[in-house]
């Protein structure tokens, strides 16, 4: 028989709940701050699905009815400067932390609620209806709650996706020093998405002052947690990456709110994460006024036991025992919320033909529909641009490009302390698997990290840490396919923030990554993502194709108060050029493009690496043709004024690019071309790009796969002559 | 559904036209039968008549503009269809059945094999940037070949089209590129080629280069004739006298009577013998030859050829003779006697067999009872198809006219 030796979690897994003494020693004005709060925020929903009875919200309502404990209880135990985020159920976490965050003295049940809680309640309900006065102008609705003041980071309509990004603000706190925490709130249903499990590995191991808080209401929409994992005690999680946990009865506002005091000791102690799993239940269906019961997945009986429980009355109860509030003060607190509910309502609706409706002039403008998609550039006002052609400075020749890239990031580190470098081995390696953070972690050890093999958490935490906005993340793709890992993060999250939340918060990733066809490394590590990420607004990107031209991009990315793509090429990485002795501080704007090469016959608009091999075949076969390194190539990016002006006096136009057919950028910017240019064009625009099948390992497949030198011959062969202009053959 | 208006062909061989000017704009309602615009073709201007009541909805081919013959050259609405049904509307090729000139065609049944098949729609296919600089330049892209895929009209064609500059509209422009490539010519003047000029060089070349010509001259006594003439228009007002012309074109119908042979057109694949007799008579107009039919000339009297020779001369000289008055014709006559001239020989007018040409009747010495006298004579010169009517065929034909001439009583039956 082999030897066995038990083993035992690294840390601890508890039950928690107060005892009589932590009753009887409740503060009377928290405890009845808390039951305002309870019946604010349940008089609040009631209002919210009223009103989605009457068809007059427009989306979800996903109502927290019955689960207020949960979140009263750990919103009191934090302060102001503490944040939250949560997810398409979030009401009444959103209400609770902003509630304390207005009322910091406490919310008197027997007294007028005052004109600043009524507004608070008001901003919510209309953001719900997705009206302008909404906290996100009516972007956002029930499942984008965003008010950063109150600590209200914003919530989250993927679930678990916005749990990375809470982390990402914890780090901005740790790294502040300031002791604030974060608490994501997620549920039953989240604790087994890969972004949760992610972000709790990734936020032990760096020691991340972040709360998971988990809200077990046992039905994620109509599966029971039972159906779905086998540890239905769900605060186990935490165990199993080292984070301490407690579970706790969420219908006891009380016990939550000794829970988070413990939780919260430990994140401001510097000793990382903690879990906190609440048992709640939601009365109703996952949205609208009918149970769960009407949809047949659970019972009434079970539905009845819960209500037994409910955690206002439950705080009445402890109240009343102790002769803090009276019954009738109890039930005049109801109607009093109510009333103002009614009233915020009857100030948002009105009837018409005998109908309800929202009154007209309280929606956004339709004008409002694109504003905010990306930031304005403001912050450019007073940068100092250069181009090498006229360059202040000196340049110097020969320098490696790889060289470069390197070079400016140490030069922003140490002018900029908010900078943090991010990713797979960018600490290792000397710097990296190519170089390109060499030197950093050396220098900075504390902002050039190391990450978990995790793309979705690191990229969402680089999208909490800008949010934040005293940190300024870099992030590396190891190889550009790992975005379809991260692919929330990156598009979901990060690329619709600013927009979603209203149009003002600034998101400033800079994500870098490098196109590695030629390499062997195949099919999942091959790709060109400039295609896929020009579908997304929110993402800016450059793709800079000498040295000079790096530096001067990626002191604009980092410049710049959106998500910035910056496609690197491992081609490139080791050719050499002039770059600036040096200055690293100047910019290029982002939306120029560079003509490096004038001519009359046909307009090619290239990038990256194909930049060089365009102009090798160009002048080989002594073609008249125009380049354009396009450098930006996002849709708000793209330098209309230059390739206009080209293509109007060329008439033709080729674009070259490496990368697969399926996923390829030119596509999108042949669309375009052919309505801005039509008049203008004297064929087709013709493209060069590769296959449709992905760089395969074998040398010979993953060259014939790429776009290539013979490509680009034959394509320019076609386009000059389609114009009658056909080149002698050699 | 909102229909093509399709340019038929209005004249047989017509391959193509100008749209001189649309007498309908659009949004304007038209009534069946109404005419729509005026088309100049190679020899004539005419009308084209709407064929179904509507509305013009869009003039595809404007003012001045060329148009291939079973194109579309704008679209004809439904009573009651508004300019939103437009955007249904898809040009389809026209059948050549459609065309109406081939339903109004007044020729003899024969003549309808030798009608030339109506050229395929030729839409203009040319790049956008191609088109801008045609519209910059008033360059037509009809009928230019493109150099890009598919015969595609790109830029560097409209360019060239541009340099040659023949298409452009002021004269100045031809004398000074003309004069350019012109040099030892001191100064002159360019005369842009009209429709006509272009289509007699175009129809003379392929006869002189493609018809095997062989030539029959005579010469025919004209006392008789001149005295029957004299005869004749005694009494009459003088622009209802009979012309020597009248009398020679009655014997040309008397001479294909009797040698019917010579009454024939030439195809590929076979010889076609016309079965009326309808002379063409060439008249010289300030714009061109044009030619003149006179139908069924064997069946009608002299005065009657008279009185429409005249009409249709005037009508020439006026530039409003219709298709259906030059079309067709199984001989022509050219007579420059009137000039002078002593005798020639005339280039066939395709895709006839003979043309006869006339010179001037002058007093010759003959012999009479083996004396020597002076009596007026002309010389005829015959131009024949050899593909079509062999030598002997020929000269029995100029014997029966020589025939007619001299013994003209006949004529007058």
């Amino acid at each position: 028989m082999p030897i066995y030796c038990d083993l035992t979690p690294k840390t601890s897994w508890r039950d928690i709940s107060a005892s009589d003494d932590e009753r009887h020693a409740l503060d009377p004005t928290l405890g009845r701050t808390m039951l305002s709060q309870l019946h604010l925020i349940r008089a609040f929903e009631e209002k919210v699905l009223d009103l989605a009875g009457q068809g007059l919200v427009h989306g979800p309502a996903h109502s927290a009815i019955g689960q207020e404990g949960g979140a009263v209880g750990s919103a009191m135990a934090m302060r102001a400067s503490d944040q939250v985020n949560g997810s398409h159920r979030a009401h009444h976490q959103f209400l609770a932390k902003a509630l304390a965050y207005v009322a910091p003295e406490g919310i008197d049940p027997e007294k007028s609620f005052g004109e600043t809680l009524r507004h608070l309640s008001k901003r919510t309900l209309s953001e719900i209806l997705g009206l302008a006065e909404g906290f996100c102008k009516g972007r956002g609705g029930s499942m984008h709650l965003r008010w950063a003041n109150s600590g209200n980071l914003g919530t989250n309509a993927i679930v678990g996706g916005g749990v990375p990004m809470a982390a990402g603000a914890a780090w901005a706190h740790k790294k502040a020093d300031t002791g604030d925490v974060v608490y994501t709130y997620f549920g039953d249903g989240a604790v087994n998405i890969g972004s949760v499990l992610e972000t709790m590995n990734v936020a032990a191991a760096w020691k991340l002052p972040i709360c998971f808080f988990i809200e077990n209401n046992r039905y994620a929409v109509s599966t029971h947690v039972e159906e779905v994992t086998a540890e239905t005690r769900l605060s186990a999680r935490g165990l199993a990456f080292g984070i301490p946990a407690l579970r706790v009865d969420g219908m006891d506002t009380l016990s939550v709110y000794l829970a988070a005091e413990e939780a919260n000791a430990t994140m401001r102690r510097g000793d990382g994460p903690v879990v906190i799993e609440v048992d709640v239940y939601r009365y109703f269906h996952q949205n609208g006024a009918l149970p769960g019961s009407a949809f047949g997945y659970r019972s009434k009986e079970e539905e009845q036991e819960w209500r037994g429980r409910d955690p206002l009355d439950a705080m009445a109860r402890d109240l009343m025992e102790r002769q803090i509030i009276g019954a009738q003060a109890v039930e005049d607190l109801r109607t009093r919320c109510q009333e103002m509910m009614e009233e915020i309502a009857d100030e948002l609706v009105e009837e018409a033909d005998g109908k309800r409706r929202i009154v007209p002039a309280l929606w956004p403008e339709e004008s409002f529909r694109d504003f905010g998609l990306r930031g304005d550039l403001s912050e450019f006002v007073g940068a100092r641009f250069e181009e090498q052609e006229s360059f202040s400075g000196t340049l110097k020749d020969n320098v490696k490009f790889i060289d470069a890239v390197a070079d400016v990031m140490m030069r922003r580190m140490e002018a900029d302390e908010r900078v943090v470098v991010l990713g797979e081995d960018v600490h290792r390696l000397k710097g990296g698997t190519n170089g390109a953070t060499k030197g950093l972690s050396d220098k900075f050890p504390e902002r050039c990290l190391g990450t978990p093999i995790s793309e979705n958490a690191f990229t969402g935490i680089a999208g909490g840490m800008a949010a934040d906005g005293r940190v300024r993340p870099v992030i590396e793709f190891m190889y550009p396919d790992f975005m379809w890992v991260a692919a929330d993060q990156v598009f979901n999250q990060i690329g619709k923030a600013r927009h979603m939340f209203g149009g003002d918060s600034a998101m400033p990733v800079v994500l870098r990554t490098k196109v590695a066809m030629g390499t062997g490394y195949g099919s999942q590590h091959s790709m060109d993502p400039a295609g896929i990420f020009a579908t997304a607004p929110g993402w800016r990107i450059v793709a800079p194709s000498t040295p000079f031209d790096y530096v001067g991009l990626m002191n604009a990315a980092l410049h710049c108060e959106d998500p910035v793509l910056v496609l690197e090429h491992v081609d490139l990485y080791a050719s050499k050029g002039a770059a600036s002795a040096e200055d690293l501080d100047y910019m290029i704007p982002l939306g120029k493009a560079k003509t490096v090469r004038t001519g009359g016959s046909v307009t090619i608009l290239t990038y990256l690496v194909m930049v060089e091999k365009t102009r090798e075949v160009v002048e080989r076969l002594g073609v008249d043709a125009e380049i354009i390194d396009l450098r930006s190539l996002d849709r708000a990016g793209l330098d209309w004024e230059t390739v206009e002006a080209s293509i109007e006096k060329t008439g033709n136009v080729l674009i070259v690019e490496q990368g697969a057919a399926g996923t390829s950028y030119g596509g999108w910017l042949a669309d375009d071309l052919q309505r801005r240019c039509f008049d203008a064009l004297d064929q087709p625009v013709k493209r060069v790009h590769g296959a449709e099948a992905s760089p395969s390992i074998s040398k010979v497949l993953e060259a014939a796969a790429c776009a290539s030198l013979q490509d680009i011959e034959a394509a320019l062969r076609e386009v000059m002559a389609d114009q009658g202009l056909p080149l002698a053959a050699e | 559904m909102p229909k093509g208006i399709i340019l038929p062909s209005l004249s047989a061989g017509m391959e193509d036209a100008v749209i001189a000017r649309w007498l309908k704009a659009e949004g304007e309602a038209v009534a069946a039968g109404e005419a729509l615009a005026e088309i100049e073709t190679d020899k004539a201007t005419m009308e084209l008549e709407a064929e179904a009541a509507g509305t013009i909805g869009k003039i595809l081919v404007s003012n001045g503009e060329r148009a291939d013959v079973n194109s579309v050259i704008g679209v004809l609405l439904e009573e009651g269809e508004g300019a939103e049904a437009l955007a249904d509307y898809a040009p389809a090729v026209a059948k050549p059945a459609d065309a109406p000139a081939l339903k109004d065609a007044t020729a003899a049944p024969v003549a309808k094999a030798v009608v030339a098949t109506p050229a395929a729609t030729d839409k203009v296919i040319a790049s956008p940037l191609a088109r801008r600089i045609a519209v910059q330049n008033g360059i037509d892209l009809t009928g230019m070949s493109g150099s890009g895929p598919r015969g595609r009209i790109v830029r560097i064609d409209v360019e060239r089209a541009a340099e040659q500059a023949v298409a452009a509209p002021a004269p100045q422009a031809d004398v000074a590129e003309a004069a350019a490539k012109l040099t030892g010519f001191g100064e002159y003047e360019a005369v842009p080629h009209s429709t006509m000029r272009r289509t007699i060089a175009r129809r003379l070349v392929e006869s002189k280069t493609t018809v095997p010509h062989f030539y029959l001259e005579a010469d025919c006594g004209l006392e008789a004739l001149l005295a029957l003439r004299s005869q004749v228009n005694k009494g009459r007002d003088k622009p209802e006298r009979i012309s020597v012309n009248d009398f020679l074109i009655k014997a040309v119908a008397h001479a294909l009577a009797r040698v019917p042979e010579a009454n024939a057109v030439w195809t590929d694949d076979a010889i076609l013998r016309l079965g009326t007799i309808d002379i063409s008579v060439a008249v010289a107009t300030d714009g061109g030859l044009i030619t003149p039919v006179l139908r069924n000339a064997d069946r009608k009297s002299l005065g009657t050829l008279s009185a429409e020779m005249k009409v249709l001369a005037v009508k020439a000289r006026e530039g409003r003779l219709k298709p259906v008055e030059y079309q067709g014709g199984g001989f022509s006559l050219s007579n420059l006697g009137m000039y002078g001239v002593k005798r020639f020989s005339a280039i066939i007018n395709p895709p006839q067999s003979c043309i006869l040409a006339v010179g001037a009747a002058e007093r010759r010495p003959v012999e009479r009872d083996g004396q020597i006298d002076f009596a007026p004579v002309m010389s005829v010169t015959l131009s024949v198809d050899h593909r079509s009517v062999d030598g002997a065929v020929g000269a029995q034909w100029l014997a029966a006219f020589k025939n007619a001439v001299e013994t003209p009583m006949a004529l007058l039956l």
